[in-house]
């Protein structure tokens, strides 16, 4: 067997990553998504310190899910304690994890990976004769920080989230400021849609595949929820309790490429929006239908690009539930408060919510002292590793031209469709 | 004027000072007009692996031996290189807990039968590896010191930075303080200022993400937080996450309370 490196080092990803096969005379084996970022042991070390302590470290393990990492932590510390927070709270919360989405979708689908159906290198190449579209992106992405930075403190590791609450509730003043700028991205969006809708389709591979996401409770979101749902190739459907969620991950190892993998029922499962939209179709509001026709969104999909459209999907869904929770906020819910008391106890909480790019699970175990004994980080991308390696796998087998740029390319868009985060999926670290 | 090459790295770490930059959304573009940008992996495939740089801008701690060798290559081919955030600067979070063996840590998440195809140890600063010309602190960086720092560098100087604690800029800014009020364990009395003590003034004790401030005065946050209630274990916890404690920091300690309102 000889090993050939198609990518040394991927870009427009966040992290160290690159693809290799594996070639018996000119028949590839074997794919992998090799990664090469350093392990920091951030579950060992937060062992030991106090529960206040936590979610400001493991924000740390990436910062294009931080916001995230950082409420799920909470989630997590909160479900051990049995803390119970204000309606205030849970709006807010809501509303934070949300912007963080936007954030990331708007990063994503307009820089990082619209630049490949276009031949470009990245989003400044194609700000060149796409103006319009890319100022659109950004400041979309803007508004995400902006809403970050409003109920977080920070963009990027945010610090007003606290056990209990907030350190400090946002005022009217500054909710209106930033509902001026949600109403524009409203009418802003039809462009950019359209934008999406125009990009050449481009085939990578043709595949049923399964999915798992949270099960939204009540309305369409990402930080609030208790249950996991597993959607099968075949379409059956399976439930369980967001705390067993090693039957869901099941990480092992995989004797083929060295890594820890997930599978549910021993095959691999993709998380992320298509994920999300498979399991709470049934929520998605207006705006939300209505970028699925305008899109050509079919469910279930055939191709994992497919995720690239579920994300501008679920812009559309998160501006105007962004707008009706503020809406919900202004209307008297938006009442300064400390956080309320947090009583640390022995005992195991799990929070599991959805990063941008999937399923995330923070899980610990507590001391009396509210001192940590256990944790457990399970990121989207670990989740992902093995759906992404069966993806590229069914590239090679369909791709006629043996290793050719053409096919290097069609590794690069599946692995990028994923949105992966290298830096949270780096607890699968090769084995070798 | 020619623009300057510039490259924009990234190692060890969580990528926040990368996307830090990509975040400043209203100058980006005027950015990408100003440099002439060879390499930003998380930005763009268009990379020119051999270009002679002016300027590297890398992130992230040196932890793999495939770190490594990236950072003395950077070197060798840039003339000026700039650490940017809390792991190029001091090891961040991937250097913290430095007494903790990190093969027993990898065992614990990994599995004692792992095997690394990658040397790995201890998240180190840029400067423990290579020569560094300039380091911009934060976990992550705060925007108006990168844009001043680009602003600086094309000027043909040097970025300077802040070396008087976050403790000045929380006075300032007429905060309750959290610590003597409170009897809050913040750290912003030895952290380095810059952010606009962004965390006290939302009521929120500093956890000293920019790294420490000239001539931190450890013992006597030492003495203070000890007078209200914490013990030598929490305050060493504290500061073991961003500041990289020199020996003896805690050592010994007047036995009046500093600062004592």
């Amino acid at each position: 067997m000889r090993r050939l490196t198609l990518v040394e080092e991927l870009a427009r990803v966040e992290g160290n990553g690159g693809i290799t096969v594996e070639l018996e005379g000119e028949q590839i084996k074997n794919v992998e998504f090799n990664i090469f970022e350093g392990p920091r042991a951030i579950e060992a070390i937060i062992r030991g310190r106090p529960a206040q302590d936590v979610a400001g470290i493991v924000s740390r393990i990436c910062a294009i899910c931080a916001g995230v990492h950082y409420l799920t932590s909470i989630k997590a510390t909160e479900a051990a304690f049995g803390t119970r927070v204000t309606e205030t709270t849970q709006l807010l919360r809501d509303l934070f994890v949300r912007a963080g989405n936007i954030e990331s979708h708007a990063l994503h689908v307009f820089m990082l990976a619209a630049p490949d159906y276009l031949d470009y290198p990245g989003a400044t190449a194609m700000a060149a004769d796409h103006p319009a579209e890319v100022k659109l992106a950004l400041r979309l992405k803007k508004l995400g920080n902006t809403l970050q930075e409003l109920v977080g403190g920070r963009a990027i590791h945010p610090v007003n989230p606290v056990l209990g609450g907030f350190g400090r509730i946002p005022s009217p003043e500054e909710m209106i400021r930033a509902r001026e700028e949600l109403l524009w991205a409203i009418n802003a969006l039809p462009a950019a849609l359209g934008f999406v809708a125009a990009l050449p389709p481009t085939d990578v591979c043709d595949a049923e595949n399964a999915y798992a996401a949270l099960v939204m409770p009540g309305r369409y979101g990402y930080f609030h929820g208790d249950e996991i749902e597993v959607v099968r190739a075949d379409g059956t459907r399976q439930r369980m309790a967001g705390k067993a969620y090693r039957d869901l991950t099941n990480e092992h190892v995989v004797a083929h490429s060295f890594a820890k993998h997930s599978g549910f029922e021993g095959r691999p499962f993709a998380v992320g929006a298509l994920s999300r939209l498979m399991v709470n179709e049934r929520l998605v509001n207006a705006p939300g239908q209505l970028a699925m026709r305008r899109l050509g969104l079919h469910l279930p999909s055939r191709t994992p690009l497919d995720n690239n459209v579920a994300q501008a999907v679920e812009l559309a869904i998160d501006l105007q539930l962004a707008l009706d929770t503020i809406e919900d906020l202004l209307a008297g819910a938006l009442v300064p408060q400390a956080p309320v008391p947090v009583k640390p106890r022995a005992g195991t909480g799990t929070g599991v919510t959805e990063a941008p790019r999937g399923i995330l699970v923070h899980s610990y175990t507590y001391n009396e002292d509210g001192r940590v004994v256990a944790a457990d980080v399970i990121t989207p991308t670990a989740m992902n590793a093995a759906s992404i390696e069966r993806h590229f796998q069914f590239a090679v087998d369909q791709h006629k031209g043996g290793t050719d740029p053409a096919l290097t390319k069609k590794l690069e868009m599946i692995v990028r469709a994923y949105d992966p985060c290298i830096s949270c999926s780096v607890h699968l670290a090769r084995r070798s | 004027m020619s623009k300057p090459t510039v490259g924009i790295f990234g190692l060890t770490g969580c990528a926040g000072d990368q996307l830090l930059i990509l975040n400043c959304e209203d100058e980006l573009l005027t950015i990408v007009d100003l440099l002439d940008i060879r390499s930003f992996v998380m930005a763009s495939s268009a990379i020119d692996e051999h270009a002679q740089l002016d300027i590297a801008l890398v992130e992230g701690a040196v932890v793999t031996d495939r770190d490594e060798a990236m950072i003395r290559r950077i070197r060798e081919r840039s003339k000026l290189l700039i650490a940017i955030g809390a792991c190029a600067a001091t090891g961040g979070i991937p250097g913290m807990s430095p007494q903790l063996d990190r093969q027993q840590l990898y065992d614990d998440v990994y599995g004692e039968d792992a095997v690394f195809n990658l040397t790995a140890q201890r998240g180190r600063a840029l400067a423990d590896v290579v020569s560094v010309d300039a380091v911009i602190p934060g976990c992550p960086i705060e925007k108006h010191e990168i844009l001043g720092a680009i602003a600086a560098l094309l000027q043909g100087n040097l970025p300077r930075f802040k070396e008087y604690p976050v403790c000045t800029e929380c006075r300032e800014r007429e905060n309750r303080c959290l610590l003597i009020r409170d009897g809050e364990p913040c750290v912003g009395s030895v952290t380095r200022a810059g952010c606009d003590a962004r965390c006290p003034s939302l009521g929120v004790p500093c956890i000293g993400c920019r790294g420490p401030a000239v001539d931190a005065n450890y013992r006597s946050l030492k003495v203070l937080l000890m007078s209200k209630g914490h013990s030598e274990a929490d305050v060493r916890d504290k500061l073991d996450v961003f500041a990289r404690l020199p020996e003896n920091a805690l050592a010994g300690g007047p036995a009046e309370v500093p600062c004592a309102d």
